[in-house]
């Protein structure tokens, strides 16, 4: 089953074309990388999916719903993670999974997420006093008090230390194992080769590569993700 | 409602996290009571005082705040909608304005021997639609101003001259003629006539329409021009 799919999406921004045409399908219980550099469309798409945007062309169903039309009903089944998004300052740990709990008609217990998370330690802490590393895996965990069945994770590590990287990374593959789907935006290529089962490649708001790590790899004869990304995005020049 | 009431308490907890919101709601106007010997006739235009710097003075910093960190867009990635993040803004400052108030209310009773407010029921509403009013002008300065500095700024110059043209930290028979004449375009001016009238027991109408009527204009105009992001 497709639980997420995207046709000929388009978006533009005064002259920018934001996303030019973009197309790919994620099926169910996958984990499905957008990569490529800033400003290739990839939070824009994402947007898309969640209803924070209005695609100005194409079709975007998720979970087999409009996003554009359907928001609030969809967001009781999807989790997000929103680049730089925070909090207020002096909200603490607890009170944040407590208060976002609420939102949920169904949601997870937010104890359980809260432990499973490891942020028991942290209960008290206010979210200005919390390093990157925590700051983001709050987040990450507020995504999931809805106990969503899609998770959609813009720049999940970008300004974390290599520690904290590897410890989300385990994380997300704890969602992975529990066959949640997972749309995970990032421009680091070790993390969508560790991660993602399939990948989309954008460059200037197109997919220019679309496969599993390896498929790209070897259809553009490279040695990794990173080499292939370059030789694609020089082709498309 | 669940969503919207631990909002709501939760905004109203951060507003008593903060020293300054504490400080100016509630510790500065029991000093300035202090300062003028009990004098109870001064204790309606601080309430107005009270719920002023809390609309104005921190209201549109929190709220650009909000958008500008992108909390607001973090909400509407949840089912709920964030607007709803603002209307618990207000519920929260209009109970920490009646905490303020009150605390105030009952220093004066008890410590000063200040006489009971005249009609209890007039005050609530006055009450009610002076710190409504308030909160929604500083809506509307949190719409215009796009950042979070400019928009404390601007709250804070927008609030401070006001309580004191208006009547509420001094009284306008205080003022000379020109300044007492601005007072009279002031939208706080009606709060503080109403919670005065209030407090003597004078019930008069035409103050509280005129809060009603500003309540509604800035709302639409903020409406209007409110930026999500």
């Amino acid at each position: 089953m497709e639980a997420i799919e995207v046709t000929d999406l388009r978006k533009t921004y005064g002259s920018t074309r934001a996303v030019d045409g973009v197309t790919f399908t994620v099926r169910a219980g996958e984990t499905f990388g957008l990569v490529g550099h800033n400003g290739a469309g990839k939070t824009t798409t994402v947007e898309c999916l969640i209803g924070l945007k209005r695609p100005d062309a194409g079709t975007v169903r998720v979970l087999g719903e409009d996003p554009a039309r359907r928001r609030q009903a969809l967001a009781q089944r999807i989790g997000a993670q929103l680049q730089e998004s925070s909090l207020p300052e002096r909200i603490k740990v607890a009170e944040a999974l407590r208060m976002f709990g609420t939102f949920y008609r169904k949601g997870a217990d937010w104890r359980q997420v809260m432990e499973r998370w490891s942020l028991q330690p942290l209960a008290r802490k206010a979210f200005g006093d919390l390093s990157g590393g925590q700051k983001q895996r709050l987040m990450l965990a507020l995504a999931l008090v809805g106990d969503p069945e899609v998770v959609v994770l813009d720049e999940l590590t970008t300004g974390l230390d290599p520690i904290a990287r590897r410890e989300t990374w385990r994380l997300v593959g704890d969602l992975k194992a529990v066959g949640t789907t997972v749309v995970l935006v990032s421009h680091y290529f070790d993390e969508t080769e560790a991660l993602c089962d399939r990948v989309a490649v954008f460059a200037r708001g197109r997919v220019v590569a679309m496969g599993t790590p390896d498929d790209i790899v070897a259809r553009t004869g490279t040695a990794s993700l990173e080499e292939a990304y370059f030789a694609l995005e020089g082709a498309d020049r | 409602m669940k969503a919207f009431t631990a909002l709501a308490a939760t905004e109203l907890r951060l507003l008593f996290r903060d020293p300054a919101s504490l400080f100016f709601m509630m510790a500065f106007p029991l000093m300035l009571l202090v300062l003028k010997r009990g004098d109870s006739g001064a204790v309606p235009g601080y309430v107005a005082m009270i719920v002023a710097i809390g609309g104005m003075g921190a209201l549109p910093g929190i709220v650009a705040s909000y958008r500008e960190r992108k909390v607001l867009k973090r909400l509407a990635a949840t089912p709920i909608s964030p607007v709803l993040l603002l209307g618990a803004q207000l519920v929260a400052q209009v109970a920490a304005g009646l905490a303020g108030s009150v605390l105030l209310v009952v220093a004066a009773i008890t410590v000063f021997g200040a006489e009971a407010p005249g009609n209890v029921l007039m005050l609530a509403v006055a009450f009610l639609l002076c710190s409504v009013m308030v909160c929604s002008l500083g809506f509307v300065i949190a719409a215009v101003v796009r950042n979070t500095r400019g928009a404390s700024l601007i709250g804070m110059l927008v609030m401070f001259p006001m309580i004191f043209l208006a009547g509420a930290a001094v009284p306008r028979t205080a003022l000379p003629d020109s300044l007492r004449r601005i007072g009279d375009f002031l939208p706080l001016t009606p709060g503080v006539e109403a919670l005065g009238d209030a407090w003597s027991g004078t019930a008069a109408v035409f103050p509280l329409l005129i809060l009603a009527g500003i309540i509604v204009a800035a709302t639409a105009v903020a409406a209007a021009l409110f930026r999500w992001e």
